[in-house]
């Protein structure tokens, strides 16, 4: 008997203590304010998401609504899976960093139906989101192609570095990039496909390679691409990991400050390299108030409040470029902002 | 079925545990939702299934499901091929891939394991040269053959949820694979190949032709997945569709009374894994358990679940013997 009951015991001892687990992880429903329930998606897990999750939660903080972040670590099926979820959970309202945001306009239309969204960081225009808040990415890109030409007058030998480049994000950094850097107009549907070398005979872009968010790949294409262009002047990083792992490639290869890198968002080891020289600056979009503003748009969207949508239904968050000269000021306010010592 | 309980309490539990922390769990969307994707994926875990069964393994499903569900919209957008075409050239591509992992296994000897990796590597990168890593979709066209995996069927109120069209695809399928395994010489003779391929040979058993029939209905199963999956969210990316996919269909096959020593199937277990598997991550939004534990609680979970399959079995053991 002793036997046969100790199996049942321990399997009764094993579910007790799994939804002990569960219980104990589950947060506890926000305390005080009002019952309005908010959610903050990413297009992915990244630093820059930590730093949007941060702003989203300090305007939940600030206007007494509960906010969830949720970040999608497997692509697309599971943004569309923790979307669904979400609405089960009778979210109130969504903002939403769409993966794929051309193929995904039903999907919007139809999550558009059941709860107040809007998008964030990627946007898709003619569907029935209320508003987008970002900022322009192909402008974001030329301010960075300026950057280049300031700090490479004489011209050179330029390598992009991306994790995708069909991410429509990606896509008008890297075109907005080029197009200033070879004096092009100002056109964000224009497309140089990757593989072609871009050139006007004083800049050359020879490459554009991808890691798919494979940081180990990201730095061995860099590590390549210094091996097959040995006369590189420029190294662009146009996702927030691409410049760091660049950096670190240029470092085993003793090619740091030989060859100039420009990066994209606020890594602490790009803003680092800014402070020291080895990186000479990056474009920084505003996370923080990504997050903060998508959290009090919405809170007034379901207030009822519809006319905190401007008639353009974009509410710019516009870049900005830190270089060796506002680097101290800008990494110490973001240290504030995110509770960092 | 007596096999898989301890799994399906734990399934219970959880599904229990969860309704009690959020009560919209049961909510008729919310199980419509779970019925749609745990459909979806018990499709590519009754092919890891058979493959396991006969004593190998398939690590190329995740890769098959990218490759056929990438190549559906590439094929009809972007070149403009018949729906119908396109789906039966990229069913009979996955199903003659099935039948090369089966004929390099067979007749060249080689480990599944270093075939089906291959597999996994070759047709990711297939697809990503083939599209240049663009992004797929059918954009807002081809809502006709999209309805093949978004209609649901109400059947006029008496039941309170409409039920995935997929949900029939997959109990189609899943009844078919439970009939196979256990009513017909082929399913015989593959668990006896699984148990023990030398004793199978010398009983006359052509092992060759049963183990690449494995191979070749797991093949097919993802890239019929691969279709649906595409068919539902409407885009594929090249670099990620289908990522570890290989991954859930083996572990909800473990789970559900495969072992990895070949020779054991329970297609109703499969079927329970695959569940406990979706509902865990409903669970972690429903309950709003921080999403970075969501691996963790998986893991934990499975662990539990064979767990307690392992004590129940233990106990029937034990009741024998008292």
């Amino acid at each position: 008997m002793k036997i046969r009951r100790f199996p049942l015991i321990l399997s009764a001892l094993i579910l007790a203590t799994s939804s002990a687990i569960l219980l104990g992880c589950s947060k506890k429903e926000g305390t005080g304010g009002s019952n309005i329930r908010l959610a903050f998606i990413t297009n992915g897990v990244a630093s820059f998401w930590t730093i949007a999750k941060f702003g989203a939660e300090a305007a939940g903080k600030e206007l007494g609504v509960n906010v969830s972040v949720h970040m999608p670590a497997e692509g697309i099926v599971d943004q569309k899976r923790i979307v669904e979820d979400l609405i089960i959970r009778g979210v109130d309202g969504i903002a939403i960093s769409l993966i794929d945001s051309h193929n995904q306009a039903s999907f919007v239309n139809e999550t558009a139906k059941q709860t107040a969204l809007i998008t964030q960081d990627a946007d898709a225009p003619n569907t029935d989101r209320l508003a987008y808040i970002g900022m322009d990415n192909y402008l974001a890109g030329r301010m960075l192609g300026q950057l280049i030409k300031e700090s490479l007058p004489q011209g050179g030998k330029l390598a992009i570095f991306v994790g995708r480049v069909e991410q429509d994000n990606a896509r008008k950094r890297r075109q907005g990039t080029i197009d200033e850097v070879l004096g092009r107009s100002i056109d964000s549907s224009r497309y140089d496909p990757p593989g072609t070398e871009i050139t006007n005979g004083t800049y050359t872009f020879v490459v554009t390679l991808t890691d798919q968010f494979d940081r180990v790949k990201a730095k061995a294409n860099c590590e390549d691409a210094v091996l097959r262009y040995p006369d590189l002047s420029g190294i662009v990083g146009l996702f927030a990991y691409n410049a760091p792992l660049c950096l670190e490639a240029l470092k085993q290869t003793q090619k740091v400050g030989t060859i100039k890198v420009f990066s994209f968002d606020e890594a602490d080891e790009t803003l680092q390299g800014i402070k020291d020289g080895s990186i000479s600056g990056t474009i920084v979009q505003n996370p923080y108030e990504y997050g903060f503003q998508s959290i009090k748009l919405l809170k007034e969207i379901v207030a009822g409040n519809k006319q905190s949508i401007p008639p353009s239904k974009f509410i710019d968050i516009p870049a900005r470029r830190i270089d060796r000269s506002s680097v101290d000021a800008f990494w110490a306010d973001l240290k504030k902002k995110t509770g960092r010592p | 079925m007596k096999k898989s309980l301890g799994l399906l309490l734990v399934l219970i539990a959880a599904c229990i545990i969860t309704y009690l922390l959020n009560d919209r769990f049961l909510a008729p969307v919310n199980i419509e939702n779970l019925l749609r994707r745990t459909a979806l994926f018990s499709l590519i875990s009754i092919g890891a299934a058979f493959v396991i069964t006969s004593g190998g393994i398939d690590l190329s499903i995740g890769s098959m499901v990218c490759l056929v569900g990438t190549l559906l919209p590439w094929l009809t957008t972007t070149h403009n091929w018949p729906c119908v075409a396109a789906l039966l050239l990229l069913i009979g591509v996955a199903a003659t891939l099935g039948a090369c992992h089966g004929l390099l296994i067979t007749r060249l000897k080689l480990q599944p394991f270093i075939v089906t990796l291959c597999g996994l590597l070759l047709y990711r990168g297939i697809t990503r040269g083939l599209t240049g890593d663009q992004t797929q979709g059918f954009g807002s066209e081809f809502e006709g053959i999209r309805s093949i995996a978004l209609t649901k069927i109400s059947f006029g109120g008496l039941l309170p949820i409409a039920i995935p069209s997929v949900a029939f695809i997959t109990i189609a399928v899943a009844l078919l694979a439970a009939l196979v395994m256990n009513r017909t010489r082929y399913g015989l003779y593959l668990r006896a190949v699984g148990r023990n391929e030398v004793a199978a040979t010398y009983s006359g058993i052509n092992t060759n032709v049963i183990k690449a029939l494995a191979y070749v209905t797991c093949a097919t199963l993802a890239g019929v997945s691969g279709v649906l999956f595409v068919l539902d969210v409407n885009s594929a990316q090249p670099s990620d569709f289908g990522n570890f996919y290989e991954l859930y269909a083996v572990a909800a096959a473990v789970l559900g009374g495969c072992s990895l020593r070949g020779g054991e199937a329970s297609i109703t277990g499969v079927i329970i894994g695959a569940a406990l598997m979706q509902v865990l991550r409903n669970a972690i939004v429903l309950v709003d358990i921080p999403t970075q534990l969501e691996f963790a609680i998986i893991g934990g979970v499975i662990l539990i679940g064979v767990g307690a399959e392992e004590i129940i079995r233990l106990t029937a053991a034990s009741d024998k013997s008292v």
